[in-house]
C-alpha cells in the first residue's frame, strides 16, 4: 500500500464519513490494528466519537476486529484498505443491478449500499416505503432479493453467537462457507404489520442475519466484461459471445478467482451449451473457427492444451490481463509522450533486453528522437536500464560495461497504478475545492430550486415564479453551469479513472502472487 | 578499490553512463520536485459521456449528499459549533433535524466497548433489584404482623407500659430488619439516606458562626 493510496482512501472515506471517521480511517492505515484507546490518543477526538466512527466503519464493513492476543478483553481494530475504494464503484454497482434486475433491484442494492449492512426486513420495509408499491409488490421486492442471494451478489455476514451473558466484551461469530448465500425466512405479512406500526422489526424471523453487497461478484462481472468487450472490439459479437459461454462453463467448475488458468474445458462441453442456449446460427456454424480464432490471437485469452473431446481448453488469466494491462500502459504512453514512444516501448518489451543503437534502428526513428524518448520514459519508470559489466576489465581504464533497456512489468504496472491513485486523489480534491469555493452559490441555486418546485406545486402563476427566478443573476448562472461542468468532468474522470485502476488491479490478481485480498467469500 | 564494493543500485545513473545510452549533454535533468499543475503536452481527448455514465454520475452525487445528511457522517463537536456559527437560523434548525435521526447499530455484533449506552443499561438493570428487595421486605413485614400477633395473644394480661415498651421495641427491631436488608449489595449510598426526621430540629451547633 501506497501513501498516494493512503491519501485516496483519507479523501474517499471523509467524503462518506466525514472529518472524525476519516481520522480514525488515517490511524488505522498507519497500523496493523489499534485498540479503541490508541485510536483516541492518536486522533485526539473524545472516546464517544471514536467509538462512534468505528461503530460506523464496522457497520460499512471497512473495519474489523477482533480480540487482543495480549489480552482477550480488548478488541484490536483494522482498516480493510482494499475495500475502501469500492466505496467509489458503487455507482457502478448500483447501474449493473438496475440493467440486471431493474428498478426493484436497484432500489433494494441502493437501500443495502445506504445501510452499510441489514436484515432483508430492515431494507424491504425500507424499498417498501420510498419506492412506488403500486407498480412492484411487496412479493416482487422480496423474489429480487433472494434472487440477488442466489446470483451471489448479497452475501451474509458470519452469524452472531448468541451467548447466556448479554452484555460480552467481544462478539462471537459463525462463519460458515456453505451458509453465506442460504435464504432468508421473509414474513411479508409481518413486514406489512411492521410498516403499519402494529409490530416490530425485532419481531422478524431474519433478525440474526445481516445482508451486505457481495464486492467481489460484481468484480467477477467487471473483469468478464472488460475481456468480452475486448474480444468484440478486435474479433466481432460472434467471437465475443463464445467466449462469453466459454467462461459460464468454466465457472461451473473453476473457482472464479483462481490467479493464473482455468480449469481444462472441452470443445463438445462448448459446443453442447452453445446450441442449447443461443439463437445464433452463423456462431453454432462456424464454431470451430471462432474458437481457433481466439486461441491463435495474440490477446492470448483461451489456449489448446489437448486434443481430448474434439480439443481441450483453457482460459489464460495471465495472459489476458498481461495483454491487457500492456495495452492500457500503451495508451498511456501514447497520450504523454507521442506514437513514437509507445513504439519504443513496444520493442523494448517484445525484445526483453536491447541497446541504444538497436533501438533506434527497430523502431524505426532517427537517433535523436529515439534517444530522447527513451530517456524520457527512462525518466518516467516506463523503462529500465540494466548494466551488464565485462569480467576481467580491471587495470587502470574504466570497466567495460554494456547498458540495456528492459522493462520490468510488475514495477510499470506498480508504478501506474500509484499515478492513476494519485490522480483520482487529486480530482477528488479539485472537486471538493470547486464546490466549497462557489458553496454560497450552489446552495443558492439549490434553494431556488426548491422554492421554485412548491411554488409550481401550489399553482402560482408564471409571472411571479419568473420573478423569483430572476433573483438569480446572469453572470451567476454562467459561473454556476461552469462550476457544475467542471464538477461533472471531475466526476467522469473519477469513473474512468476507476477502471483503469480495476484492470491493473486485476493484473496484479492473475499476473502476480501479491495478495490482493480478492476471493469468491470475503 | 573504492566503488567495487557490494554497493547496491544507487538509482541514479552516473554522467558516463547516461552518454552510453545516449543522452545528449543538454537534456533536461530532473533536479526539484515538478510544479503542483505541470502543463499538459498534449490536450486529452474528450471522452464522450454515454447514458450509463450519466446515470451513474446522478446516482453518485445522490448518494454522496444522502451521505451527508445521514448520521452516519461524523462531525465533531467542537467542528459543529464552528460550523453552526456561520449559519443562519433555517440553516441551524436543518442542521438540528439531522441531528436527531439517531444511527442504527447493532451492538451485540460489536465490542462492548463501543456501545455508548452501556451505562444507561446498567442503570436499568438496577431496577429489577430494587423491586426483589421490595418484596422482600414485605414478606418481612407480613411475618413481623404474625410474630406481632403471636406475642400479643401471649402477652394479653401485660401492663399498658409494657405494651408500649413492646411496640416501640417492635418498632425498632423493624427499623433493625430493615436496616439489615439495607446493607446487602445496592446502588444506594446508605450513609446519605435522610429520613426527613430531623428536618424541624433545631440547630445546636449555634457556636459555629453566624448563618448568613
Amino acid at each position: 500500500m501506497s501513501a498516494d493510496y493512503a491519501h485516496l482512501c483519507s479523501a474517499i472515506v471523509e467524503q462518506c464519513f466525514g472529518k472524525v471517521s476519516q481520522a480514525v480511517s488515517d490511524c488505522l492505515f498507519s497500523a496493523t490494528t489499534r485498540t479503541l484507546s490508541q485510536i483516541a490518543n492518536a486522533t485526539k477526538f473524545s472516546r464517544k466519537e471514536v467509538g462512534l466512527a468505528l461503530s460506523v466503519l464496522i457497520k460499512f464493513r471497512l473495519v474489523s476486529f477482533e480480540a487482543s492476543k495480549l489480552n482477550p478483553f480488548v478488541p484490536e481494530y483494522s482498516l480493510r484498505r482494499q475495500d475502501i475504494l469500492c466505496l467509489l464503484r458503487y455507482p457502478r454497482y448500483i447501474h449493473m443491478v438496475q440493467t440486471k434486475y431493474g428498478n426493484v433491484g436497484a432500489s433494494i442494492a441502493e437501500e443495502l449500499v445506504n445501510a452499510g449492512s441489514d436484515t432483508a426486513s430492515a431494507i424491504l420495509i425500507k424499498c417498501l416505503s420510498e419506492g412506488d408499491t403500486k407498480s412492484d409488490g411487496a412479493e416482487s421486492y422480496r423474489n429480487t432479493f433472494l434472487q440477488m442471494i442466489t446470483d451471489h451478489y448479497i452475501i451474509k455476514r458470519p452469524e452472531l453467537i448468541l451467548s447466556e451473558e448479554q452484555d460480552e466484551v467481544m462478539p462471537k461469530f459463525e462463519s460458515n462457507e456453505c451458509d453465506y448465500f442460504r435464504h432468508p425466512n421473509i414474513d411479508l405479512q409481518l413486514i406489512e404489520k411492521i410498516r403499519r406500526g402494529e409490530a416490530t422489526l425485532a419481531e422478524a424471523g431474519d433478525s440474526t442475519m445481516i445482508w451486505n453487497i457481495n464486492y467481489d461478484r460484481f468484480h467477477q462481472d467487471f473483469r468478464d466484461s472488460i475481456m468480452i468487450d475486448s474480444i468484440e472490439r478486435k474479433l466481432g459479437e460472434n467471437a465475443s459471445e463464445c467466449f462469453r459461454f466459454i467462461l459460464k462453463i468454466m465457472y461451473k467448475t473453476t473457482d472464479p478467482w483462481q490467479r493464473k488458468l482455468s480449469n481444462q474445458i472441452t470443445f463438445v462441453d462448448i459446443k453442447q451449451t452453445i446450441e442449447k442456449k443461443s439463437n445464433n446460427l452463423d456462431l453454432m456454424k462456424h464454431l470451430d473457427q471462432y474458437i481457433s480464432l481466439l486461441t491463435d490471437d495474440s490477446l492470448g485469452f483461451l489456449r489448446r492444451v489437448g486434443d481430448m473431446g474434439g480439443g481441450l481448453y483453457v482460459v489464460d488469466m495471465e495472459h489476458a490481463f498481461q495483454s491487457l494491462a500492456f495495452a492500457c500502459i500503451e495508451s498511456v504512453i501514447t497520450e504523454r509522450f507521442s506514437s513514437k514512444a509507445a513504439r519504443i516501448f513496444r520493442v523494448i518489451r517484445f525484445k526483453k533486453f536491447i541497446e541504444q543503437e538497436d533501438l533506434q534502428k527497430e523502431a524505426m526513428i532517427p537517433a535523436k528522437e529515439a534517444k530522447s524518448l527513451a530517456y524520457n520514459l527512462f525518466q518516467e519508470q516506463f523503462i529500465h536500464v540494466k548494466a551488464i559489466k565485462k569480467a576481467g576489465g580491471g587495470g587502470n581504464g574504466l570497466a567495460k560495461a554494456f547498458y540495456l533497456f528492459q522493462i520490468k512489468e510488475k514495477d510499470s504496472v506498480r508504478m501506474l497504478l500509484d499515478i492513476c491513485y494519485k490522480s483520482l486523489y487529486n480530482t477528488i480534491e479539485r472537486s471538493n475545492f470547486e464546490k466549497n469555493e462557489h458553496k454560497g452559490l450552489i446552495e443558492k441555486s439549490q434553494r431556488l430550486d426548491s422554492i421554485v418546485e412548491t411554488m409550481k406545486e401550489r399553482g402560482e402563476s408564471d409571472e411571479y415564479i419568473a420573478e423569483i427566478v430572476e433573483t438569480f443573476t446572469p453572470p451567476e448562472v454562467e459561473i454556476l453551469n461552469k462550476v457544475k461542468h467542471r464538477i461533472k468532468t471531475l466526476s467522469k474522470a473519477e469513473l474512468t479513472m476507476d477502471q483503469t485502476i480495476f484492470l491493473l488491479q486485476m493484473y496484479q490478481h492473475h499476473c502476480t502472487i501479491l495478495p490482493t485480498g480478492i476471493g469468491k467469500y470475503k | 578499490m573504492a566503488g567495487r564494493g557490494r554497493g547496491g543500485k544507487t538509482g541514479t545513473l552516473t554522467a558516463e553512463q547516461l552518454a552510453m545510452l545516449g543522452c545528449v549533454k543538454d537534456m533536461p535533468v530532473q533536479s526539484a520536485p515538478q510544479p503542483t499543475f505541470p502543463p499538459v503536452m498534449n490536450k486529452p481527448i474528450a471522452v464522450e459521456t454515454t447514458t450509463a455514465q450519466n446515470y451513474q454520475l446522478l446516482w453518485k452525487e445522490q448518494f454522496l449528499n444522502r451521505m451527508r445528511d445521514s448520521p452516519y457522517y461524523i462531525v465533531s463537536a467542537c467542528q459543529d459549533k464552528q460550523h453552526l456559527e456561520h449559519k443562519d437560523w433555517r440553516e441551524r434548525a436543518l442542521e438540528r433535524m439531522k441531528l436527531k435521526s439517531e444511527p442504527e447499530f447493532n451492538y451485540k455484533a460489536m465490542p462492548r466497548e463501543l456501545n455508548t449506552t452501556n451505562r444507561k443499561r446498567r442503570g436499568a438493570d438496577a431496577r429489577p433489584k430494587l423491586l426483589a428487595k421490595k418484596t422482600n421486605i414485605e414478606d418481612r413485614l407480613k411475618a413481623l404482623e404474625q410474630k406481632e400477633l403471636k406475642t400479643g395473644t401471649e402477652n394479653e394480661q401485660d401492663d399498658a407500659k409494657k405494651e408500649s415498651d413492646s411496640e416501640q421495641e417492635d418498632e425498632l427491631d423493624e427499623e433493625a430488619a430493615l436496616d439489615d436488608e439495607m446493607d446487602d449489595e445496592n446502588d444506594y449510598g446508605n450513609s446519605y439516606f435522610d429520613n426527613g426526621e430531623a428536618y424541624n430540629d433545631e440547630d445546636d451547633n449555634l457556636d459555629d458562626g453566624p448563618v448568613i
